[in-house]
């Protein structure tokens, strides 16, 4: 702006002695300004506008989504590590063999093989007779802290210990504050009615 | 247009010219002041006035794997909750009933110790004593280690002064199962033994940190978030197979309770990569409840632990001589139960018996310390310590494990006259479970010695994969020679006292046992052994090695009490990797000379 106005100011300076004087000749006919270009920058930058103003109303509701599933997600996460500490250890070995032993499975001795091919039996082929080489039960050595207490699903009077199990006194409560955490049971529940199947069609 | 008017409107411009000129230059002096002079200032500024948030994004460590992928070391979140004394006091809350009631500060905290496992009076006493301190206190630990389902339901009691911070901690789903070897860390996070705290730097994560701004209503402004990412740690992934080391810290659990010993350890080892399957000490650890165990059954006796080794080193003497020394199988030395050598040296068996022609294998079937020194007498006591050397004895194992004992070797220019004897059937010196592992690894490898490795692979959660670095596998004995120390240790399975307690029906086994003896401030203890039973199987192909130990047996004093518990494991061994039984029959070298 600064520089039109100096650039305007201009001819008031007629004192240069030097200067000539000299005809001009007939200025230019100024171009009648075309409608067009007016309107196609108007209409420009009130769509950019409208653009601006519409992304930034679709990134704060973006961004409420974004905290209502980030919320969403962090329930889920809650309830995975709370599901993941109820079946903590439960696929531990001593678990499964303390859970074998209480069914009477016993650990045999030497392996034998059938080979498929001709029939043949590779091995001793003795049958499993007696105790088994080590009492996973009776005499559980291994340790597991996280199912110190966990009954055994195939002996619920047991734990990986042998121990029976301390009964769990069950504190009544009024309703109103139900404490949750302290009466869920680490252990699945024993199946009753064979395998639980799939209903396909 | 007059020269006055004229200049009095030059003057304006060149006035208003400059005003403009100040203001503008006051700005630019601001803007540099505010972005270049005091920029840091204004970030830090930014980060804390009260829009201004943080959080750390804690990065998960790694887990620690067994051989088939199996977890034995993982990470979960507990939290740790906090009270802010200075707003301790009755609540408003709604009901079940959805009606509002007030409840009293005793109340509550007997519904936060129901949950946290602590009394009423417990609680109030953390915020009667932070308040003792600082009457103005806005801090109080409440209890640390909380699970996320003591923390859910705290959170459930809508109480407003109480806080929670997560932080990551460690859970052995296994328990006992190689906790041995897995270590354990402590309560803030720090590893304190065992792998968790040798391979921390594969296993460690970097925590990263995110920096928004929020709304009043909390949600975070678009486009103010700025995170540095959290590198999670590596996954280190073990040789041990987890099932295998289960049944084997039971099996000697049991077996040294059996025998009445002190302590008990099994120790296996794939012979033709040197990879450990299973190292079970008894007692162990159980990195879920470290403070259940003594504190001196938090590491693992098999690597800190060096002991004297006894009838073990004969077939390390056998080999020596056989591959250096011109002897055989079937070469003979005549032996008696007490012999006693030119250089004053003495020599006795442990059992009584006449002079007989041992074979060397008959010299290892009946574990003859005079045979055995005779036929030690055949090459120079510099050639024994260099093969004892080769061997690996007195230089531990690859394995870096915290607090890894050595053997120990007394140079040849140091022996006397009885230590020159005595070198060739394991008196005198010491040496480790894995060292001597690593010695019988040759032999069964057919003379190839390949570093043990407990460490399979770390695998950086970008897909790296870092293999442990090890030397490469060297041969240390002529092929012929590690069969030849084959066959005389399958014969030895077969034919001594021990052979019926130790066969395994359909397997082809080759065994050696050791009964050290335990000295204790300069002296060795009366009756009490250290018991050795080292073997491998099929002894025509030899793929896994077993060590079992037991210290100080006392129902059966020598290496005997050792042979229940060899047996099981052998089988167990074979059994897990599915080790096809014998299609052949062993060779049976004679004893004596005929």
């Amino acid at each position: 702006m600064s520089l039109a106005a100096s650039s305007t100011l201009a001819p008031a300076r007629r004192e240069s002695p030097v200067r000539r004087l000299r005809a001009l000749g007939a200025p230019a006919r100024r171009r009648k300004p075309k409608v067009l270009y007016a309107i196609v920058a108007v209409s420009g930058a009130v769509a950019i506008g409208a653009a601006q103003m519409a992304l930034s109303v679709l990134t704060t509701q973006g961004s409420y989504q974004i905290a209502e599933l980030t919320s969403q997600q962090r329930q889920l996460d809650w309830q995975k590590q709370m599901l993941y500490d109820d079946v903590a250890g439960l696929s531990s070995p001593q678990y499964l063999a303390a859970n074998a032993s209480a069914l009477g499975m016993v650990i045999n001795e030497s392996p034998s093989y059938l080979r498929l091919s001709d029939g043949a039996i590779l091995g001793a082929s003795q049958a499993a007779v007696g105790a088994s080489s080590v009492d996973a039960i009776g005499r559980g050595a291994v340790a597991n802290a996280l199912i110190t207490d966990t009954p055994l699903v195939t002996d619920p009077d047991a734990t990986i210990q042998g121990a029976p199990v301390v009964p769990v006194e069950v504190v009544p409560t009024d309703g109103t504050t139900d404490g949750g955490a302290a009466l869920v049971v680490n252990t699945p529940p024993p199946l009753t009615d064979g395998l639980p199947t799939p209903s396909t069609h | 247009m007059t020269t006055r008017s004229t200049r009095s409107q030059r003057r304006r411009t060149v006035v208003a010219l400059g005003v403009v000129l100040a203001i503008l230059g006051g700005f630019i002096v601001r803007l540099v002041d505010i972005q270049v002079v005091s920029a840091g200032e204004h970030i830090e500024d930014s980060l804390v006035t009260a829009l201004g948030s943080s959080r750390p994004l804690y990065g998960t460590r790694g887990s620690i794997v067994d051989e088939t992928g199996q977890t034995l070391a993982g990470s979960i979140l507990l939290y740790d909750a906090q009270l802010d004394p200075s707003n301790v006091g009755a609540i408003t809350r709604e009901n079940a009933d959805g009606k509002s009631e007030k409840v009293s500060w005793p109340e509550l905290a007997a519904e936060i110790g129901e949950i946290t496992g602590q009394t009423a009076e417990e609680v109030q006493k953390v915020v009667d004593d932070a308040r003792a301190v600082d009457p103005d206190s806005q801090y109080a630990k409440l209890k640390r280690g909380l699970s996320t389902e003591q923390y859910r339901a705290l959170a459930a009691l809508g109480i407003p002064f109480i806080y929670f911070d997560p932080h990551p901690s460690r859970t052995y789903p296994d328990g006992a199962v190689a906790g041995n070897l897995v270590g354990y860390m402590g309560l803030d996070g720090d590893a304190l033994g065992g792998l968790e705290q040798t391979q921390d730097d594969c296993l460690s994560a970097n925590d990263g940190k995110v920096v928004y701004e929020r709304g009043k209503d909390g949600v975070v402004i678009p486009g103010t978030e700025v995170a540095t990412p959290a590198v999670d740690g590596g996954t280190l992934q073990l040789t041990i197979n987890r099932d295998l080391q289960w049944y084997l810290q039971q099996l000697i659990a049991e077996e040294t309770q059996n025998q009445a010993a002190k302590s008990g350890a099994i120790f296996v080892v794939e012979v033709a990569t040197g990879k450990v399957r299973a190292a079970a000490d008894y007692p162990t650890v159980d990195p879920n409840d470290v403070d259940a165990s003594d504190p001196k059954d938090h590491g693992s006796r098999i690597f800190t632990d060096p002991f004297e080794p006894g009838s073990t080193f004969k077939p390390l003497t056998a080999a020596t001589v056989i591959d250096t020394g011109g002897q055989t199988p079937l070469s003979t030395v005549f032996a008696a139960g007490d012999e006693k050598f030119p250089n004053g040296a003495k020599v006795s068996d442990s059992f009584d018996h006449p002079t007989h022609e041992y074979t060397l294998t008959g010299v290892l079937i009946d574990s003859s310390n005079a045979g055995i020194s005779k036929f030690a007498e055949r090459v120079s006591a510099q050639t024994r310590y260099d093969y004892l050397k080769r061997f690996g004895i007195g230089d531990g194992s690859h394995i870096p494990f915290q607090g890894q004992g050595n053997g120990w070797l007394t140079p040849p220019e140091q022996w006397d006259n009885q230590t020159f004897y005595n070198t060739a059937f394991g008196q005198g010196v010491s040496t480790t479970i894995p060292e001597l592992a690593g010695a019988y690894q040759a032999i069964a490898n057919d003379g190839v010695k390949v570093p043990l490795s407990l460490v399979e692979s770390c695998t950086k959660p970008d897909g790296e994969v870092a293999d442990p670095e090890l030397p490469e596998p060297t041969r240390i004995l002529q092929e012929s020679t590690a069969i030849s120390v084959q066959q005389m240790m399958e014969n030895v399975a077969l034919q001594s006292t021990l052979a019926s307690q130790i066969a395994i029906p359909g397997y082809r086994i080759a065994d050696k046992t050791g009964t050290g003896e335990i000295a204790e401030n300069g002296v060795y203890k009366r009756g009490v052994y250290f018991t050795t039973m080292i073997g491998f199987a099929p002894a025509e192909d030899p793929q896994y090695l077993v060590v079992v130990t037991l210290n100080e047996p006392t129902r059966v004093k020598s290496s005997a009490a050792n042979a229940s518990a060899f047996q099981k494991a052998m089988t167990q061994v074979l059994k897990t990797y599915r080790v096809m039984p014998a299609t052949s029959a062993p060779t049976v070298l004679p004893k004596f000379a005929e």
